[in-house]
């Protein structure tokens, strides 16, 4: 049941040789080489709140165990950014098209993943995002 | 002006009932503007030697607090082979030393910072593991 994610740096020109970072993990539970097996699906919202909203909420039970999250703004807008904090600390700022995957750590109640349209107006529309969790613990559940 | 991308794979034939096969490619900007970014920290490879945040000696310095402008790109990656050695990632910039992010081994992240953070890494269960990173982005 292996879930594998990869990514790929590249570039021709940011140095004097070209870039290109090429790297592939297998989704594992934690401390183990078992492959997780749960997910979320890939999930949209519309955000049209410039304070945070729960994207993922933390589980007690997350605590030591392995998550993996996919979160990207989906936005052709490349003004406007959405803002991902995790226990109150801001951990990623994604301007349209950026994307974020990061393990997250539920070390916690107050670990939730949270996101912001932090400069969203009544003009300028919703902001998609798209998200993913991948999992070991049966409780974890989205409330988006 | 560079061009420098980013994309991400997540690919599974029996997560689910369907296979799952997602991909995007991100081109990395300046914030705002369609211009590439043009400045890079390099690939950076180090072997840690600490077991706790603070004032602990053999930490990892990833990435110093506004080095780069918003928005700042981070790749990481824990090269240790063995499950179960951590390296965690913290904010040495906030009151507390919160912690970030916890890789096991194999684990990358990535991650469009806001840039306004020092982040330090250092490795609980005293494995010694590797880690590699970069940041690219804006120099300022």
């Amino acid at each position: 049941m292996a879930t594998t994610a990869t990514i790929t740096l590249a570039s021709a020109d940011i140095a004097g040789d070209p870039v290109s970072v090429t790297k592939l993990m297998t989704l594992t539970k934690a401390g183990t080489t078992n492959d997780l097996d749960q997910s979320s699906g890939l999930n949209r919202v519309h955000l049209r709140s410039t304070t945070n909203k729960v994207l993922l909420g933390a589980n007690a039970e997350g605590n030591d165990l392995a998550a993996k999250v996919y979160i990207i703004n989906k936005s052709e807008d490349a003004s406007l950014y959405v803002t991902v904090t995790i226990n109150a600390q801001t951990v990623g700022k994604l301007y349209g098209g950026d994307f974020l995957f990061i393990p997250w750590s539920q070390t916690d109640t107050d670990a939730d993943i949270e996101v912001a349209a932090t400069n969203w107006t009544s003009s300028t529309g919703d902001i998609p995002v798209e998200y993913a969790l991948f999992h070991e613990d049966t409780d974890f559940l989205t409330n988006a | 002006m560079a061009t420098t991308t980013a994309t991400i794979t997540i690919s599974s034939t029996d997560l689910l009932t369907d296979e799952l096969a997602l991909s995007t490619t991100c081109t990395l900007t300046k914030t705002t503007t369609s211009t590439g970014i043009e400045d890079t920290t390099g690939l950076n490879r180090k072997k840690i030697t600490s077991t706790a945040k603070g004032t602990a000696s053999g930490q990892i310095t990833l990435y110093t607090a506004d080095d780069f402008a918003a928005i700042a790109y981070l790749y990481v990656k824990n090269i240790a082979t063995t499950a179960g050695h951590k390296i965690y990632i913290y904010d040495d910039s906030t009151s507390g030393d919160p912690i970030q992010f916890q890789l096991d081994a194999g684990d990358w992240g990535f991650i469009p910072m806001h840039g306004d953070k020092t982040y330090k890494a250092y490795s609980p269960g005293g494995n010694d593991p590797d880690i590699e990173w970069v940041v690219m982005g804006t120099d300022q």
